[in-house]
């Protein structure tokens, strides 16, 4: 087992880890910026060292620095938390090289799932659907109805070189289609300097159902459960749960299986997730591997009652995963949801400031992960996620019910925070249903106007 | 370590103006660090295996308590790694107290990744104070020398 770690991150995913650490009996070094001396981390930590300034990219992306305070601290292994250096497989082979253990999945696994080319093609030889597509460029009308007969009805028409949602077209028809076809073509040329388009099923109202799996250095590779990250806002989660309302044991199950496949595919190694789309025809489509620990990690830690950053350091130490697929067994539900600094009335514009009273919920079936506390001063150059509030209940309305009560209690003032729109999201009768799609968020927020 | 040993230990941080200040004795370790409001808490304390490199910031007074009308200025590790005041064991400190050195001139080493890294001055002046110790660690932003600026 290592006896130090560095953490190479900041905010609540580092106090995250140095809290397993702990009750490992493992040392810390946190590693901060200028802008971070006085966050919770640096405190909990046994040893802390200034790696740069403010900004990220020369100080948590900083990897000489990092590495550096590595060496003079004379750590076995590095956890990166999530976002910065999470993913980023040349850090993680300067780790091995520098002979410190990096605790995630391996520069291979980076690679082949950074790719979405790649990752789509992996999973296709295995059998995983992937949301079915055009092979190539589609260039005149009649290759358009023929693709899409083939994709069948609705589909939607992408731009090969674009993004944020210009040269989109959603059609239901072949007349649609082809009319169409030349104004996204126009589009994509005048946004992205490139009409090449192609073609993708449509699918409607889609739920974002992910699963968390766990691989050792032996193969053992198991999953544990699923996780409903539908309510986004702008494809940012912010309310997460586990298990999914819209899953039953045999849907819970197909999906499962499906992680274990993806991830046996491509040898992958420690913790990790399978994202799914899913639709309103009990279909699963395989969208991407997130190769890291995730934000929501705490959901599935709730029901399944596994520790994952142990399990995440433990995996790297060389220990084989102490239980099999059937040993892990979930139990009640878990909701999450972000508390980001930010006024949600005023279109969630960022307020970073000074916390004059961090007031935590408490009591049975509350969690908080923050590392904020009275007098902390939130700095804008990071995200504005300030805490995570995780619920447990038998039910999952017992649950809700809970994060009720713990949300007013939660006390953070006098910055503004997105818990007024929880509380809304908590007391909506779709949510409370369970029925839900990625526009949730849009729909909701829109009849308030 | 007792509470009277503690209290010399509060009374030395508030004469030399540390921030922060870490000790470790027979098997115990203790740190001490100042908040804003100038109220100094302990961070951390125990019993720990005896190892080298502890860190240690100190706040940079831009007047010693000695002579106020002095200006100086620090220059600070651009880097973390380790500090080493000659180019190798064998050879000469770049810089001694007392000495004058350029813009540019190179004071110190900083070794980083196996690569050693030569820190140059960015003030002209003379070097009244050298604030840590040969093959010590430093983080980024710690002060390394004083230096006493000269015009022109």
């Amino acid at each position: 087992m290592f006896s130090k770690i560095l953490i190479a991150n900041r905010g609540e995913i580092a106090v995250r880890i140095i809290r397993a650490c702990k009750e490992m009996d493992i040392k810390t070094v946190a590693v901060y910026s200028e802008a971070d001396a006085d966050s919770l981390s640096t405190r909990l930590a046994d040893e802390a060292v200034c790696i740069g300034p403010a900004q990220s990219s020369e100080s948590y992306l900083n990897i000489p620095a990092i590495i550096s305070a590595a060496e003079i601290t004379d750590v076995d292994a590095i956890h990166p938390g999530y976002g910065f250096l999470a993913e980023n497989a040349h850090f993680a082979e300067i780790c091995e090289s520098c002979d410190i253990a990096f605790i995630g999945p391996t520069p291979e696994n980076m690679r082949m799932m950074g790719d979405k080319m790649t990752a789509r093609l992996t999973m296709q030889k295995v059998g995983i659907p992937v949301i079915p597509g055009s092979q190539s460029i589609i260039k005149t009308k009649e290759e358009a109805v023929k693709t899409a007969k083939r994709l069948k009805y609705p589909v939607i028409i992408k731009a090969s070189a674009g993004g944020g949602g210009k040269g989109m077209r959603v059609c239901h028809n072949d007349v649609r289609l082809i009319s169409s076809l030349i104004t996204a073509q126009q589009e994509a040329e005048a946004a992205f300097g490139n009409a090449d388009v192609y073609l993708e099923r449509y699918v409607e109202r889609p739920r974002h159902i992910e699963v968390q799996i766990l691989a050792d250095k032996y193969g053992h590779i198991v999953s544990l459960g699923e996780r409903d990250c539908t309510i986004q806002r702008r494809h940012q989660k912010l309310i997460e749960e586990s298990p999914s309302p819209a899953l039953d044991s045999k849907l819970r199950k197909k999906v499962g299986d499906m992680a274990i496949k993806a991830a046996k595919a491509c040898n992958y190694l420690n913790a990790g997730t399978v994202e799914f789309l899913y639709d309103r025809n009990e279909n699963f489509y395989f969208l991407e591997v997130n190769t890291r620990i995730q934000v929501e990690h705490p959901v599935t830690e709730m029901v399944t009652g596994i520790d994952l950053i142990k399990e995440q350091i433990k995996i790297a130490s060389g220990m084989k995963l102490g239980f099999k697929q059937d040993d892990i067994k979930m139990k009640g539900v878990a909701i999450e949801c972000r508390i980001n600094a930010e006024d949600s009335e005023k279109n969630f514009m960022p307020c970073p400031g000074k916390v004059d009273m961090f007031l935590v919920p408490g009591g049975p079936g509350v969690r908080v992960d923050s590392h904020v506390y009275t007098g902390y001063t939130i700095s804008p150059y990071y995200d504005s996620m300030i805490a995570k509030l995780i619920c447990y209940g038998n039910s999952r309305q017992e649950a809700i019910k809970i994060m009720q009560r713990a949300l007013d209690e939660f006390m953070i003032l006098p910055i503004k925070t997105t818990i007024p729109f929880h509380k809304h999201v908590m007391s909506d009768t779709l949510f409370l249903r369970g029925d839900f799609a990625t526009d949730y968020v849009e729909k909701l927020l829109g009849t308030n106007e | 370590m007792n509470l009277k040993e503690i209290k010399e230990l509060i009374a030395l941080m508030n004469e030399n103006e540390l921030m922060e200040l870490e000790i470790e004795r027979d098997g115990m370790k203790i740190r001490l660090r100042k908040s804003v409001s100038g109220k100094i808490e302990t961070i951390a304390e125990g019993h720990v295996v005896p190892k080298v490199a502890q860190v240690v910031s100190q706040e940079q007074k831009v007047s010693e308590p000695a002579k106020p009308e002095q200006n100086l200025t620090a220059i600070k590790a651009p880097m973390v790694g380790t500090f080493y005041r000659s180019a190798n064991p064998d050879a000469k400190p770049y810089a001694e107290i007392g000495q004058v050195v350029e813009i540019g001139q190179v004071v110190c080493i900083i070794e980083a990744m196996k690569l050693m890294n030569e820190i140059k001055s960015e003030v002209k002046g003379k070097v009244v104070e050298i604030l840590v110790e040969n093959a010590r660690s430093v983080e980024y932003g710690q002060a390394l020398f004083m230096i006493e600026p000269y015009a022109g």
